[in-house]
């Protein structure tokens, strides 16, 4: 039995007196796709921010490869091969497209603290960004302040920087956030094409994507996994019926 | 409009825009050119003592702006590298066999490491943290080391200071820096040299992941660059150039002293800094330059010219926080759609009066200082060139015509300004 | 003894002093999240505004009106100053306050000069209270000590006890939130600033005679204040209290005893070396404690930065 890509194993979070994750157990494996789907407030933000260490869990553990992630730096775990994105673009505006995407490349080509090298002079950063803006379909913005891109090029942008640094985990936080149909499409071929051979744990409310692209599914609802497993299989799971019913006949009250 | 701007990726010779070097080299060279030209121009001493004055000033505010323009990182008491920098060298220089040993290039050098040793001391826990804690803590480190210097006597001399003499180092191809000219070329080396060098720093992984943790240290961290420790490289980096500029300092005037350290030096090198523009490289070469020669050459005319550089630094913050780099630097796209010209008449218009009113305002500001101040009986002053009677009206009525008058045109212009500027902006005729 | 309860006073008198400076600025900062650098100015345009007051109208008049000023001028400040610079970040907000502090001295230069005012302590209290041990302590420092306490009673009062002090306390953590149950939060920031502010003012008010009211008061009392909010913890009003009034007796009992630190290396056991003139340490053997005493607080400041970056009884940052 090969070592899970990353492993949840009781994991909880509590916020003073409130519990917002209460016990998860989780296991994806290599080179799966696997969405985390749930009603509002489930607690999705929450699971991704504990295991890239933006907060600490109250209990349980975070395995990376079989790894306990426990008390590492956010930096130190990407250092391990496990990268996000965020849910609220996260680029660097001031800097031009292509410069992003440099950044995301340079401690993976080695360069850490150096300041000794001219970024300008490396050939393997220039044609690296160069190849990554390619799949991303953003050479042609290649030079613009990052800002001023549209909506939908800053978030292919943001999964760019993402897969960037050849992370082999990677996670997405609701990728086609606030985008319209065509848009969606688009951002899911892409998000297929990049992380062939990776694995990919996504948050999602799109149902569309969610079924397009998953291999494995979760359901979370209220800090807990009510189901998990292969769409079809979920989408049938009564339980999972009665969170997303129950929550709109609440709703039409 | 954004086909201009847009890289076409078929065409190598733009993408490889990116990475050139040859173009940028021009302005280093022009800038050597001129340093070195300087002299045969203003040939005075004092005038030599001024440009000294500058270089120092510019390699401390690009060694300060590592930290604040491209590391976003706000530091209250940064003379205090500066001032370690100096001190360290002064020492040296009293040294008579170590200082024997080498020629005067090198001691800045000297200031740099220790410059940098107080930095990697602070550093290691004051960059843990970024923004207003960390600005905090350097304001208090700042104040510390300051009020330590009137106690330790030994390092730092007391009152009086340490002095030396920077003739009794190894002669330079037999110059023993006698002269102020030797100064100056020695202090004009070491400008370009740190220049240089600071924005080649800039270019370099930890130069390009300061920017980035400056705009957002979350997304940095993802990127798989600790926060903290890129700030701490930026700030013992910082310290290093500060220390060179202590340096030079020592050279130049021979005696350091608790002022060098104090935490008025250290706003003065953020007014400069970000007056010249924090998010330019060049912004602090600018604004070294402009203060220095404000500082000298208007303290000479008034006792008030503080007040208009408190001013001033209060007007820049509100008004174009860019500083006068960012004002130079908004014009380039104008130049670029080549509709420069449209703006000369606009401009005379507005900023010719504005400038007159100013120059109103200030007459009346000095004439209340002087009413107020003046000693009794002392009834003239001279501004401007002429002297007249300070408790007559008519000056007052002058210098309020003045002011209300040119402000007013000025304001009346204002709009028209405005147009020309959004029409110089927009990109050409309909095509 | 009877000395400890002379310096316990004085200790007090500075303490509540700079707790009424520190009170406004952490308040102000929790708030806006601004720390603002030309706190002190207003404290020192208090005392100025009170000794221009009181030529003409007498010291009380002087204790009432000034502060009032100084509170609007600080809201005036907020409204029409920091608002704008807000928008640009908190650096540039943080430089626009120091720029601002600059200018306040400078104002001030420009206004009544570079002496010393010969602003006093009206007659009526200008006698001795009692002593202690030959030590007179004059009745000026208990009113000191009274009008501090009031204020911080009040303060607490309006704060934990009225509506407005419920409003106020929301808005310094949730501003948004209490924006949208309809508060005017704009209006509370100012109000907040202008607060804060005029009670820099009052310290300036009644320290100015004490202290001296001259251009460089604002920057002797500026740096510990922010040192004292920094041990607190900032945005802590207990915090600024304990760590107002550690300072304040921290300082007045190292400058009364003239502790040596040589005597306190003999006491450990190490002797003091021979030729103490030409020693490389021997500033640190000859330092008493009065000189190291105003930078005690920084001492202590940066030990708490290293130790419990937070300060004594401030939140965790995130």
């Amino acid at each position: 039995m090969s070592t899970p890509a990353l492993e949840l194993s009781g994991l909880k979070k509590s916020f003073g007196k409130a519990e917002i994750i209460r016990g998860i157990n989780l296991s994806i494996g290599k080179s799966e796709r696997h969405a985390i789907i749930g009603p509002n407030g489930a607690g999705k933000s929450t699971l991704f921010n504990l295991i890239t260490a933006r907060f600490m869990p109250t209990a349980g553990s975070v395995k990376l490869h079989g790894e306990d992630l426990r008390g590492l730096q956010p930096y130190q775990i990407n250092r391990k091969g496990l990268s996000r994105s965020f849910q609220i673009t996260n680029i660097f505006p001031a800097m031009t497209v292509f410069e992003n995407v440099r950044c995301a490349l340079l401690w993976s080509q080695g360069y850490k603290y150096s300041f000794w090298n001219l970024v300008n002079r490396s050939r393997q950063l220039t044609e690296g960004a160069d190849a990554i803006l390619d799949q991303i379909n953003l050479l042609g913005r290649r030079d613009l302040p990052a800002g001023t891109l549209s909506y939908a090029e800053q978030r292919a942008l943001e999964i760019g920087i993402t897969i960037a640094g050849g992370a082999d985990v990677i996670m997405l936080d609701e990728p086609t956030a606030g985008m319209s149909h065509s848009e969606t499409d688009y951002i899911t071929d892409l998000i297929m094409k990049v992380t062939e051979g990776k694995t990919l744990i996504m948050v999602e409310h799109d149902m569309g994507v969610v079924f397009g692209l998953a291999d494995r599914i979760s359901v979370l609802v209220y800090g807990e996994i009510i189901a998990t497993g292969k769409p079809e299989d979920v989408r049938g799971d009564p339980r999972v019926q009665e969170a997303y019913l129950g929550a709109a006949l609440e709703a039409e009250h | 409009m954004s086909d201009q701007l847009t890289t076409d990726p078929s065409k190598p010779a733009q993408r490889m825009r990116a990475g050139s070097m040859t173009l940028t080299l021009m302005p280093w060279i022009i800038a050597a050119i001129a340093l070195i030209l300087m002299p045969f121009i203003f040939t005075s001493n004092s005038a030599l003592t001024i440009m000294n004055q500058m270089w120092i000033t510019v390699i401390f505010a690009l060694a300060y702006n590592m930290l604040l323009g491209q590391g976003g990182m706000l530091s209250f008491g940064h003379a205090v590298y500066a001032g370690v920098g100096g001190f360290a060298c002064m020492h040296i220089m009293n040294m008579s066999d170590l200082f024997a040993s080498f020629p005067l290039p090198v001691l800045p050098i000297f200031g740099g490491l220790f410059g940098m040793g107080l930095a990697m001391i602070v550093g290691a826990f004051s960059t843990r943290n970024a923004g207003t804690v960390f600005a905090m803590i350097s304001l208090g480190v700042g104040e510390l080391i300051a009020a330590c210097s009137v106690i330790i006597v030994a390092f730092f001399g007391g009152e009086e200071g340490i002095s030396g003499d920077r003739t009794y180092a190894m002669p330079f191809f037999s110059n023993e820096f006698l002269q102020q000219i030797d100064v100056y070329y020695l202090t004009s080396f070491w400008v370009i040299l740190a220049a240089a060098l600071m924005y080649l720093w800039s270019r370099t992984p930890v130069g390009r992941m300061a920017n980035a943790v400056r705009d957002n240290p979350e997304r940095a961290e993802f990127l798989g660059y600790s926060a903290r420790w890129v700030r701490f490289y930026s700030f013992v980096a910082s310290g290093f150039f500060a220390g060179i500029a202590g340096g030079l300092f020592a050279i130049n005037y021979e005696i350091l002293t608790e002022e060098n350290l104090n935490t008025a030096s250290s706003g003065v090198i953020l007014l400069v800094t970000f007056l010249g523009g924090v998010g330019f490289f060049f912004g602090p070469i600018i604004g070294a330059i402009v203060f220095t020669l404000v500082q000298t050459v208007l303290s000479l005319q008034t006792e008030l010219w503080a007040f208009y550089a408190g001013s001033l630094f209060v007007a820049t913050v509100m008004f174009f926080p860019g500083g006068l780099a960012g004002l130079l630097m908004m014009h380039v796209p104008v130049f670029k759609l080549g509709n420069a010209k449209q703006l000369i008449q606009p401009y005379i218009k507005t900023l010719l009066p504005a400038a007159i009113g100013i120059l109103g305002v200030c007459a009346l500001v000095e004439m209340t200082f002087h009413f107020r101040h003046a000693s009794i009986g002392d009834d003239e002053m001279t501004l401007f060139w002429t002297t007249f009677d300070i408790h007559t009206l008519l000056p007052w009525l002058i210098a309020g015509a003045v002011a209300l008058i040119g402000i007013g045109i000025a304001k009346r212009n204002a709009p028209e300004l405005k147009e020309a500027w959004d029409a110089a902006n927009t990109a050409g005729d309909a095509s | 003894m009877e000395l400890i309860l002379v310096n316990i006073i004085d200790g007090l008198v500075t303490g509540l002093l700079l707790f009424m400076l520190s009170a406004g600025l952490t308040l102000i900062f929790s708030m806006m999240g601004v720390l603002n650098f030309a706190h002190a100015s207003f404290y020192m345009l208090g005392a100025y505004f009170a000794y221009q007051i009181s030529i003409a109208l007498g010291f009380w008049m002087g204790l009432l009106i000034a502060p009032l000023i100084v509170g609007v001028l600080g809201a005036g400040v907020e409204r029409y100053g920091l608002r704008r610079v807000h928008q640009y970040g908190h650096v540039p907000e943080l430089i626009f306050t120091f720029g601002l502090a600059l200018l306040i001295e400078e104002l001030v230069q420009f206004i009544w000069g570079k002496n010393q005012m010969p602003y006093s302590i009206p007659e009526v209290l200008n006698f001795t209270a009692f002593s202690i041990a030959g030590n007179s302590i004059p009745a000026y420092k208990i009113f000191m000590i009274f009008i501090s306490v009031a204020i911080f009673i009040g303060l607490l009062y309006i704060l934990t006890r009225t509506r407005v002090g419920m409003i106020i306390q929301a808005a310094l953590s949730y501003p948004r939130t209490v924006e949208a149950l309809g508060h005017n939060v704009p209006l509370i920031f100012m109000g907040v600033f202008g607060v804060g502010t005029a009670l820099a003012g009052v310290a300036g008010v009644i320290a100015g005679p004490v202290l001296g009211t001259f251009p460089g008061m604002a920057f002797v009392l500026g740096s510990i204040v922010f040192v004292t909010i920094v041990i607190g913890g900032l945005g802590s009003l207990w915090g600024a209290l304990v760590a107002s009034l550690l300072i304040g007796w921290i300082t007045t009992f190292a400058k009364s005893y003239n502790l040596a630190m040589s005597d306190v290396f003999n006491a450990v056991g190490i002797a003091t070396p021979e030729n103490l003139s030409d020693h490389w340490l021997r500033d640190l053997w000859t330092v008493t404690s009065p000189q190291i005493a105003d930078i005690l607080p920084y001492i202590l400041m940066v030990l708490i930065l290293i130790f419990r970056p937070a300060g004594l009884f401030g939140k965790r940052h995130s």
